[in-house]
């Protein structure tokens, strides 16, 4: 998929994050789509160009957030690099292994993004914050995750082709 | 005569056709074809009046539910000004006996002596992360704003701007776990520090254990440390934990500021933080 493309794309993602999802949240915490979105790109189209997607995704994010940045940055890279680690066996389990990945991806991101602030001289409550709300955030975009990761595996078959143009 | 003749005359006879029919009913002769025509049509006109009245009580009851959600907003409003004022008043009544008592010290206007220079901003949006508690403001360096500035609502403390920029600013808010404010309660003048939680709620820490606070007590800012003016509204005390073999003992305070629906804040451009006291981002959460 050209990156004149993605960039637009992950853009708009990014400006629905800060303004549209915040007003729908569910059991205190918000869905991510950012890591949705990067996550479920890894899981079709490898580590590389998920780890590139996190990349792009994680700088728009970052400009757009109070965090220190790069927080976002090194946690969706991180996101869309495992989630490619799995997408050579995502065809054996169709189902259950997006949803993992998705799941297990957003504790990374989070963690990540905690670690960031953390080393940025910033307190972070770690328990609290886990518990509070990087498992509800987890499981609420597991939950979400069927509804991003089918419309990038149809992009994904559209775009198949076509390499990232640096 | 040609089918295109007859066709010219199908309005007529339609015409005429009414025309008899409108002879015969009133004459009480169409009475057993209306009277089939009814009981077949009943039942689709019952289930289209039901609907159609359904469909009207559902728009009656949007419209009370809009004007009771309407009024309900109003007398709302009206309770928070109430409250605020009555919670004014009280300030001002505990803090001329105080001063009265400690220094025999007339004051005429203790309120908000530093709310002069405000500048409203528009919240435009809010941090991407479930992890940060910011928001995005529609005014920035060309309005006079600067890092540290103080923001409020007519309800209470916001928060403090970030970052800047032309035509933006991002304000850190209370509730954010980055956050602490030197804060005092108004009936026992106890002074802690109220930090923003996970899950979006404050605790008020390092409250000294000979102190008293009770549940209902308000929290104000009470300016220790330079960044934040004094008698800025925060919350009130919902709950203490208190142990005896800790030095301080805890409150969980209700903020007044409704996180989730701010629209509209104001920011003090009058008010100087002292430099080098970082309240807010301490991070050490020490007194």
């Amino acid at each position: 998929m050209t990156i004149y493309l993605v960039i637009p794309l992950l853009f708009v993602v990014a400006v629905l994050q800060t303004s549209l999802v915040p007003h729908f949240a569910l059991w205190g915490v918000f869905a991510d789509l950012p890591v949705l979105f990067v996550g479920g790109w890894g899981l079709v189209a490898g580590s590389r160009e998920g780890a590139l997607w996190g990349f792009i995704a994680g700088l728009v994010t970052d400009a757009l957030s109070g965090a220190p940045f790069g927080a976002a940055t090194f946690g969706l890279i991180a996101v869309g690099f495992l989630a490619g680690l799995a997408e050579a066996n995502v065809s054996r389990a169709q189902f259950v292994l997006p949803l993992v990945a998705i799941f297990l991806a957003t504790v990374v991101y989070d963690l990540t993004f905690l670690l960031i602030v953390r080393i940025s001289g910033h307190p972070v409550v770690w328990l609290e914050s886990l518990l509070r709300i990087i498992l509800p955030s987890a499981a609420l975009n597991t939950a979400l995750a069927p509804l991003v990761y089918g419309p990038m595996r149809l992009l994904h078959n559209r775009f198949i082709r076509e390499e990232m143009e640096f | 005569m040609t089918r295109e003749r007859l066709r010219n005359l199908v309005p007529i006879l339609l015409a005429a056709l009414a025309f008899v029919g409108l002879i015969l009913h009133s004459t009480g002769q169409l009475q057993p074809l209306e009277g089939l025509l009814v009981r077949a049509t009943t039942p689709l006109q019952e289930l289209l009046s039901g609907a159609t009245s359904q469909l009207g009580e559902l728009a009656q009851t949007a419209r009370d539910l809009r004007d009771l959600r309407q009024r309900n907003e109003e007398l709302e409003s009206e309770n928070a000004r109430l409250l605020l004022d009555n919670v004014r008043l009280r300030e001002i009544q505990a803090e001329a006996a105080l001063l009265r008592d400690l220094l025999n010290f007339k004051q005429d206007n203790p309120g908000y002596e530093v709310r002069g220079a405000r500048v409203i901003g528009r919240v435009i949006g809010q941090d991407p992360s479930n992890l940060q508690r910011f928001v995005i403001l529609d005014v920035g360096r060309e309005a006079g704003l600067a890092p540290n500035m103080p923001v409020t609502t007519d309800r209470g403390l916001v928060g403090r701007v970030r970052e800047v920029g032309t035509g933006w600013s991002r304000v850190l808010l209370i509730i954010d776990t980055t956050s602490s404010v030197n804060a005092l309660t108004q009936s026992t003048r106890a002074n802690g520090l109220v930090e923003g939680q996970p899950d979006g709620s404050l605790v008020m820490r390092n409250i000294p254990q000979g102190d008293v606070v009770s549940v209902g007590d308000t929290v104000f800012t009470s300016g220790l440390g330079g960044n934040f003016p004094r008698q800025l509204l925060i919350g009130q005390v919902t709950g203490v934990e208190r142990k005896d073999f800790e030095l301080y003992q805890t409150a969980t305070v209700q903020p007044t500021v409704d996180f989730d629906h701010l629209e509209v804040v104001l920011i003090i451009t009058d008010f100087e933080p002292i430099e080098g006291t970082e309240e807010t981002d301490s991070g050490s959460g020490e007194p």
